[in-house]
């Protein structure tokens, strides 16, 4: 694993702090990731781009250590999620937002807050607390059940307890699904800030949401790596759109870069 | 390694503020209260006895259990499965022992709960009549450590399914086993056809890390076992070897070398001396030893997302 790998055209002097290397992932015959590789480096923020069912998920949940590969290897700030040890190490320092923002219905967002910090063993926990409610402003749903909350406020309730510790790297999976517009635009406004000075792999199928909040792109499509590179080099040689279908049709080699 | 309590507390708290924080929990509650008074006082036995015990619901309490645990027990990992929320938990900086642990604690803390309530019958004794505190006492302990077989037994089967019906039903055929082992051959012959094959499963699981050579070898354990028990049912009785000891009436028993030694495992003879004043080593061994391997159980079931 030495940088000459990195899939980036424009070598960057920043460390890597997400590394997926030939990452696969078997279920019975079914190949749901085929030796995905990608970098992400500290302090940038990438967009894992790709159709439902793409295995960006599947990525994820290699990367928190919630699930294993089948084979190849992953390592988000140098620890290996796949060992018990270095993943608690690991959970300590990532902050983590589930697909569709599961949450305990019966509890309200204040006692979610107050049981994720015990789990995490945090001190300062009002502090904290009154900072991430008001960056994720649900402030005004603090005390009622999460069960009768809008998609948007479960969202954002989700995104307050992925950052209650504070973490250097974040991986969203995606964060703005089932929102709408004006929810959308104050999650990406959310994770543009976050964006300058963490580290964020953010899953999503929408190529606005590329364009608004990420620097680097990495496309997966049927569980390969069909692109790596920046938003720039993706939108090469035409627009995003154009780029999108032409990686999903028919590819299954893996490009790299564009043109 | 290591165990964090603190972690452990916590998730036992927060499944304790839900089973007593919606009203399912205080209807169970009621329904326990209500059935075992009804099992240790509506029968004829109990007056014609004329004694301030509790052996009628002794009598029924392995039945009540084997529904009432498996109805805690029940949502206890299906709901988290099927709300995502297991997703949440386990990429806290938390260990799979620990999220079982305190699954655990609460399950067992809810029936602990039911059972305090339940107390109210010794009560009624006590107006009535003059129990005995040290039977009393073996009596409940009884029924706790049977209690917290079952809800290990509950547990592993929440952990079996993302539903929780489903839960309910496998926890409930997996604690009926038990109960009926002992006073009904087929029932010792199926639990132990179950062991050995799920036993194989986990050596194969073990062996090969494959969850395939897990299906299979736990399905060929399971089919070799049943033969084995259908063969040594065939093949015990005319060869007279194991009826020698028997005489009479018992050689009317489907006498079965193979039932005969999961007998061993009814719950049903582990808690009759509890029920009788006797508090024996070996009964509180069968249901400690009982609760550690299912919990073990658990924690391997965890590990399967893994796979």
């Amino acid at each position: 694993m030495s940088e000459k790998e990195s899939p980036y055209r424009t070598p960057s002097e920043r460390p890597v702090t997400i590394r997926a290397d030939r990452l696969s992932k078997i279920y019975g015959h079914f190949a749901a990731l085929h030796e995905v590789s990608f970098e992400v480096r500290k302090g940038t923020v990438a967009a894992f781009l790709g159709p439902n069912g793409a295995g960006k998920s599947t990525t994820m949940k290699i990367l928190t250590g919630f699930s294993s590969p089948t084979s190849g290897r992953a390592e988000v700030l140098g620890l290996d999620p796949s060992d018990e040890d270095k993943r608690i190490e690991l959970a300590r320092r990532l902050g983590y937002l589930p697909e569709s923002g599961p949450l305990y219905r019966d509890m309200t967002p204040r006692e979610s807050l107050e049981f994720v910090a015990k789990l995490r063993k945090l001190g300062d926990v009002d502090r904290r607390i009154r900072d991430v409610v008001s960056r994720c402003a649900i402030g005004e749903v603090l005390h009622k059940p999460i069960d009768k909350l809008s998609k948007g406020f479960r969202q954002r309730v989700g995104m307050a307890q992925a950052l209650l510790h504070d973490p250097e790297v974040l991986i969203l999976d995606e964060p703005t699904s089932g929102l709408d517009p004006l929810q959308i635009r104050e999650v990406r406004a959310l994770i543009r800030e976050l964006g300058q000075d963490k580290t964020i792999l953010l899953s999503t199928h929408i190529l606005q949401e590329v364009e608004a909040v990420a620097d680097d792109v990495v496309f997966v499509y049927n569980g390969k790596i069909v692109f790596t590179g920046t938003k720039d080099e993706l939108a090469e040689g035409g627009s995003l759109d154009e780029r999108f279908y032409a990686l999903t049709e028919g590819s299954d080699a893996p490009k790299k870069g564009a043109a | 390694m290591g165990i964090d309590f603190g972690v452990v507390a916590a998730v036992f708290r927060k499944d304790m503020r839900q089973y007593l924080g919606n009203p399912t929990g205080y209807v169970f509650l009621t329904l326990f209260i209500a059935t075992t008074a009804a099992a240790a006082f509506l029968q004829d036995g109990f007056f014609a006895r004329n004694l301030a015990d509790l052996a009628e619901l002794n009598a029924m309490m392995p039945a009540i259990l084997m529904f009432f645990v498996p109805a805690i027990t029940m949502g206890a990992w299906a709901e988290e499965r099927r709300g995502g929320t297991d997703e949440l938990l386990l990429t806290m900086p938390v260990r799979d022992v620990e999220v079982v642990l305190g699954k655990y604690l609460g399950v067992l803390g809810m029936y602990a709960i039911s059972l305090a309530f339940s107390l109210s019958n010794v009560g009624v004794l006590m107006y009535l009549g003059d129990p005995d505190t040290g039977l009393m006492l073996s009596t409940y302990l009884g029924y706790l450590m049977m209690g917290a077989l079952f809800c290990a037994i509950g547990l592993v089967a929440s952990m079996l399914t993302k539903n929780a019906t489903v839960a309910f039903i496998l926890g409930a055929l997996g604690c009926a086993g038990l109960v009926f082992a002992g006073s009904q051959p087929w029932a010792s012959g199926l639990l132990g056809a179950a062991l050995i094959g799920g036993a194989v499963a986990l050596v194969g699981f073990a062996l090969t890390n494959k969850p395939s050579a897990a299906g299979v070898g736990g399905l060929i354990g399971g089919l070799v076992a049943t033969f084995a028990w259908l063969a040594a049912g065939r093949g015990s009785a005319p060869s007279g070897e194991s009826t020698d000891e028997t005489v009479g009436a018992d050689a009317l028993r489907d006498e079965n070398a193979f039932a005969e030694f999961f007998d061993a495992l009814s719950v049903t003879d582990h808690f009759a001396s509890f029920g009788e004043g006797v508090v024996r080593l070996g009964d509180v061994l069968y249901f400690a030893g009982g609760i550690v391997v299912l919990l073990y159980l658990a924690s391997f079931l965890l590990g399967r997302r893994h796979w």
